[in-house]
């Protein structure tokens, strides 16, 4: 079974690069230097499980979708991720792409590269890995799909790992850095994206470079 | 006793044409840089009212009068004073009028016109002038209700098209229309002001100006979320600063500012971590900070020559995002703006 890692603590913490640690590290990491909270939004900034997802929220045109210009050798088709932007082009035709504006990994819960899409799934399950649970003892164990929940109105499973890229009950977390690695998208953006990528689409995720 | 005389006259005479030489030369020398170091400030060229781009905010009551001013142009100055002088308010902004820019630039007036100008052959030619780099790709496009669901300039075949008569942008939409095979109606006056009334009255289905433009002139629609605009472009318009011609010295420092911001985006260099940065093992990192290389000094400048722009004014996506993007009011999307390997064609060469 694959857990549904990714989504956010409101805890702020910070570690060191996340595919370096493993699992259990990252959780003994996570309860041990706790920093003390720096925003107000504390504790939960991108989770709240069964709160319904506001669709009257007014997005910053920066965050709604929209069709730009985009030049890349890429084919149509194909995601390709900007985490620090915080948009997701989906490649068309003719020089341009659909930009939809996303909510984005948290530091330490950042990566990048190439992966496919593996599973699409309609207003999916969520069971928090023991990990989140320890970072995040409020968090349910288990939660079926449907409005309230974290995981919002579609998924797509990103290769073999714990990353989706999957709606949200909280529309003002997007064009912020949250999440614990996924993705997320607005209900309407999601399900609009989820129509037009089929299993097997190419994702290339990037981040900003390093110093 | 003679000889002392004539051999004070003698001096005297020389010591005279030294100093008018030396006044002629001082009055006649062309080098900006040199000018500019011993003024002890840049004379900005920028345009008086273009929010956005560069504007003159009068009601603030800052105690330094510049810093009233605000926008992309008036900062990619700012970012020249801070190569330098190390200092972003040693530039001094005069706004300039469209049609009296050029000549002004090239009387000396101002060192450095940064007034959203296109880059033409005509221009360079006809007042022997020098665009040194692209700073934003402009060109004319449309805007369209949301509600018509098109997001292609293909798309608008049979539409009343609302543009100012007597503008480049007129003869793009002709040229654009006709090449395309598309049948349109033009509705044309003479204001702008009266395009974007009758646009807004909807007495058309789309109006056409330059792209940046367009992103200024939605902001004072009744509704302006009911608008979007199209991402095609059907003209070139590089805006670009200005420099005059045989004076190299000071255009590689224009240019190279530009690029540097350019490059520090590209690396992710910021204002935020240019610190982090000055510290940076990676080898493009260190020459464009100035911890590897002597670049600046063989500009005339300092070894931190960018690193005291980013600093002070940050990279080139900073100064968008600020100005003209998703930090401003106008928030246009970078577009043809975003970096090379990001979607767009801003690219510029490499420090090496």
């Amino acid at each position: 079974m694959v857990f549904m890692i990714c989504l956010g603590s409101g805890e702020k913490r910070f570690m060191t690069k996340f595919r370096h640690l493993s699992w259990m590290m990252m959780a003994a990491v996570g309860l041990t230097i706790s920093i003390a909270p720096s925003r107000a939004q504390q504790p939960d900034v991108g989770d709240q499980p069964g709160l319904i997802a506001d669709d009257s929220y007014q997005q910053d045109p920066e965050w709604r979708k929209q069709v730009v210009y985009y030049r890349t050798t890429e084919a149509p088709g194909t995601i390709i991720v900007s985490t620090a932007e915080r948009h997701l082009y989906l490649v068309q035709p003719g020089g341009r792409a659909i930009r939809y504006g996303i909510g984005v990994g948290r530091q330490g819960f950042q990566w990048q590269g190439l992966m496919n899409i593996t599973k699409k799934a309609e207003w999916p399950d969520w069971t928090p890995p023991p990990e989140m649970i320890q970072r995040q003892p409020y968090l349910p164990r288990f939660m079926a799909g449907g409005p309230g929940n974290p995981l919002g109105a579609r998924a797509m499973y990103l290769g073999t790992t714990v990353y989706r890229i999957h709606g949200t009950n909280r529309p003002d977390t997007i064009g912020t850095a949250v999440s614990s690695g996924c993705f997320r998208l607005v209900n309407a953006d999601v399900m609009d994206l989820y129509d037009r990528v089929p299993v097997g689409t190419k994702v290339i995720v990037r981040q900003k470079p390093e110093l | 006793m003679r000889t002392f005389r004539g051999g004070l006259l003698i001096g005297l005479a020389v010591a005279i044409l030294v100093a008018a030489v030396a006044v002629t030369y001082e009055r006649y020398d062309t080098r900006t840089l040199k000018r500019t170091v011993r003024r002890g400030d840049v004379l900005c060229g920028v345009n008086k009212g273009l929010p956005g781009f560069s504007y003159r905010d009068d009601t603030a009551s800052m105690p330094d009068n510049e810093s009233g001013w605000t926008g992309f142009d008036v900062d990619f100055c700012r970012a020249v004073a801070a190569a330098i002088f190390n200092d972003p308010n040693k530039a001094r902004f005069i706004a300039l009028d469209a049609n009296e820019r050029f000549k002004e630039l090239q009387s000396r007036k101002v060192d450095i016109l940064s007034r959203n100008s296109t880059w033409s052959m005509a221009r360079e030619l006809e007042y022997d002038l020098y665009f040194p780099a692209v700073a934003y790709y402009d060109g004319a496009g449309f805007m369209l209700p949301r509600s018509r669901n098109i997001d292609s300039a293909l798309d608008l075949s049979g539409s009343k098209v609302c543009v100012q008569s007597a503008t480049t942008t007129a003869l793009h939409l002709t040229d654009y229309f006709r090449a395309n095979n598309i049948k349109y109606e033009e509705v044309k006056f003479d204001k702008l002001d009266d395009v974007v009334k009758a646009y807004d009255s909807g007495k058309c289905d789309t109006l056409t100006a330059d792209v940046s433009q367009l992103y200024a002139l939605r902001l004072n629609l009744t509704k302006p979320g009911d608008h979007s605009i199209l991402p095609d472009m059907i003209s070139k318009e590089p805006l670009a600063p200005v420099v005059r011609q045989r004076d190299d010295d000071w255009m590689m420092i224009v240019k190279w500012t530009l690029y540097a911001m350019i490059n520090a985006e590209e690396l992710g260099v910021t204002s935020k971590n240019i610190d982090e940065a000055m510290k940076s093992k990676k080898p493009e990192v260190m020459r464009l900070v100035g911890t590897d290389g002597n670049y600046g000094e063989q500009l005339g400048l300092t070894k931190d020559w960018a690193a005291r722009i980013i600093r002070h004014v940050g990279n080139y996506g900073e100064m968008y995002d600020r100005n003209i993007g998703s930090g401003s009011k106008l928030k246009i999307p970078r577009g043809m703006n975003q970096l090379w390997n990001a979607g767009g064609v801003q690219y510029a060469p490499p420090i090496r």
